[in-house]
């Protein structure tokens, strides 16, 4: 029995507290009756090796106290997909900033090969914290989804009573070739949101949430930023402000399920003011030298500048294709829908 | 085990697993305790792992399907399970459920 009470307390020690008791009991009551029929069958007590055998068998405490648990997952199936989808955007992006931030800090500074190295080196641990990152974050949000399941339920694992659930509001213009968004979806965009626009605010009190190490380089290096970089940043500040707000008043009037095209168009056509503000900037400079008098660096200022704006010109063209592009389409569609009217 | 019998075995404990929670509720019709239920619907051919059964009532219980009770019995506290009156309901569909499934796949053979 010694044996089976320090398997029984092993198992006790994984389950939930509040019900240890309980389940200790119940299942104490039913190893000792299988115990017992055991031992009638064989005639006589199992030995210390039968019994340490047997308990063998039953499983090690560990997964049996596991069985009890309710299922859980660190991100469960019905947001999994989204997760792939953003943990792709987040590190592919993140790899792209980072080599543009690299590569424009080895330039400025003439690291050569020694940068190479350095930026390649560290590449891993930025690509880790972007992952680790987005996973923190969905975790949470599965774990609401847990304690919320009517809210996140829409059918999907993490609920089970998909039944109650109110049917999403009908919306007749949702693309009906599409797959309509879920209300978890809209949640986390507005969560992303809401990060994205505190990781905005928090970049001029500190500055290596945009630069990371680069913020050392700007503090010693012979440039400084432009003001139109604050028109610039004030810009997509508050974009992004009424883009969250936007979102926010979607979800509370239960028009979540988008995409809204119009709303996308003008979010489109709004993006390319702060493009617009960097572009039309006094003489095309983005960076000036600390010390004007200086001119040891003006020709990497003259490249910097050129390059920089070149940068945001191909961006302003790219945006502005689009816009035209989803224009046109919107255009196309409704021309089509028109004529099926007919 | 060959990756043919790792598929095979998921989808064998795939087709089990909702079979097992209809084995219970129909063993349950009479009263049981865990080791006697279990020991019931092996004589009945429905052999059940303990860490599969005993769990799966508790979870039943919380679900509404089954009541239970702690008595005495051979000098020994045990808990007794039995269908609930929602159980009893969800049961008989669950059978219907069944029946029509099998009648299917008769009809398929």
């Amino acid at each position: 029995m010694e044996l089976l009470d320090r398997y029984l307390q092993a198992v006790r020690r994984h389950l939930p507290w509040l019900r240890q008791d309980d389940i200790i009991a119940e299942l104490r009551a039913n190893l000792e009756a299988q115990l017992e029929d055991k031992e009638t069958e064989l005639g006589r007590k199992l030995t210390d090796a039968e019994m340490e055998a047997w308990l063998k068998q039953l499983g090690s405490p560990i997964q049996v106290a596991a069985r009890y648990q309710p299922q859980q997952y660190l991100i469960g199936p019905a947001l999994f997909p989204i997760y792939r989808f953003v943990m792709r955007l987040a590190i592919g992006w993140g790899v792209v900033i980072y080599a543009i931030a690299k590569t424009v800090e080895i330039v400025a500074k003439g690291q050569g090969a020694d940068g190479l190295v350095a930026a390649i080196v560290h590449l891993p641990g930025m690509v880790f914290i972007n992952a680790a990152v987005v996973t923190l974050i969905f975790a949470i949000v599965e774990r609401s989804g847990a304690q919320i399941p009517d809210k996140f339920a829409q059918g999907t694992a993490m609920g089970d009573d998909w039944m109650r659930v109110p049917a999403p509001p009908y919306d007749p213009r949702l693309d009906g070739r599409k797959k309509p968004k879920t209300y978890a979806q809209a949640v986390i965009e507005v969560i992303v949101g809401w990060i994205v626009l505190v990781w905005l605010l928090l970049v001029p009190h500190y500055p290596f949430l945009l630069m990371g190490p680069g913020v050392i380089w700007l503090k010693v290096s012979p440039f400084q930023l432009t003001p139109v970089w604050w028109t610039f940043y004030w810009c997509v500040v508050v974009l992004n402000g009424a883009e969250l707000a936007w979102r926010v008043i979607d979800l509370l009037q239960e028009r979540w399920q988008g995409p809204h095209h119009t709303q996308q168009l003008v979010k489109q056509a709004l993006g390319l003011i702060p493009l617009l503000v960097v572009l039309a900037a006094p003489g095309r400079e983005l960076v000036v030298l600390k010390n004007p008098a200086d001119l040891t660096h003006a020709a990497a200022l003259a490249q910097i500048n050129l390059w920089t704006w070149r940068g945001f010109a191909i961006i302003a063209a790219i945006t502005l294709m689009q816009l035209f592009w989803m224009a046109g389409k919107m255009s196309l569609d409704a021309w089509r829908r028109r004529l099926a009217a007919r | 085990m060959t990756l043919a019998e790792n598929l095979f075995e998921n989808l064998r404990l795939e087709l089990r697993r909702g079979c097992l929670t209809l084995a219970v509720l129909a063993q349950l019709r009479q009263e049981h305790y865990g080791y006697t239920l279990r020991k019931a619907l092996a004589a009945r051919g429905m052999e059940i792992d303990e860490n599969t059964l005993y769990p799966l009532l508790r979870r039943l219980e919380a679900q509404g399907l089954l009541t239970s009770e702690w008595r005495e019995e051979d000098k020994r506290n045990k808990r007794f399970y039995r269908l609930s009156a929602d159980g009893e309901e969800i049961f008989t569909r669950l059978l219907k459920e069944w029946n029509d499934i099998n009648t299917a796949i008769s009809n398929l053979l």
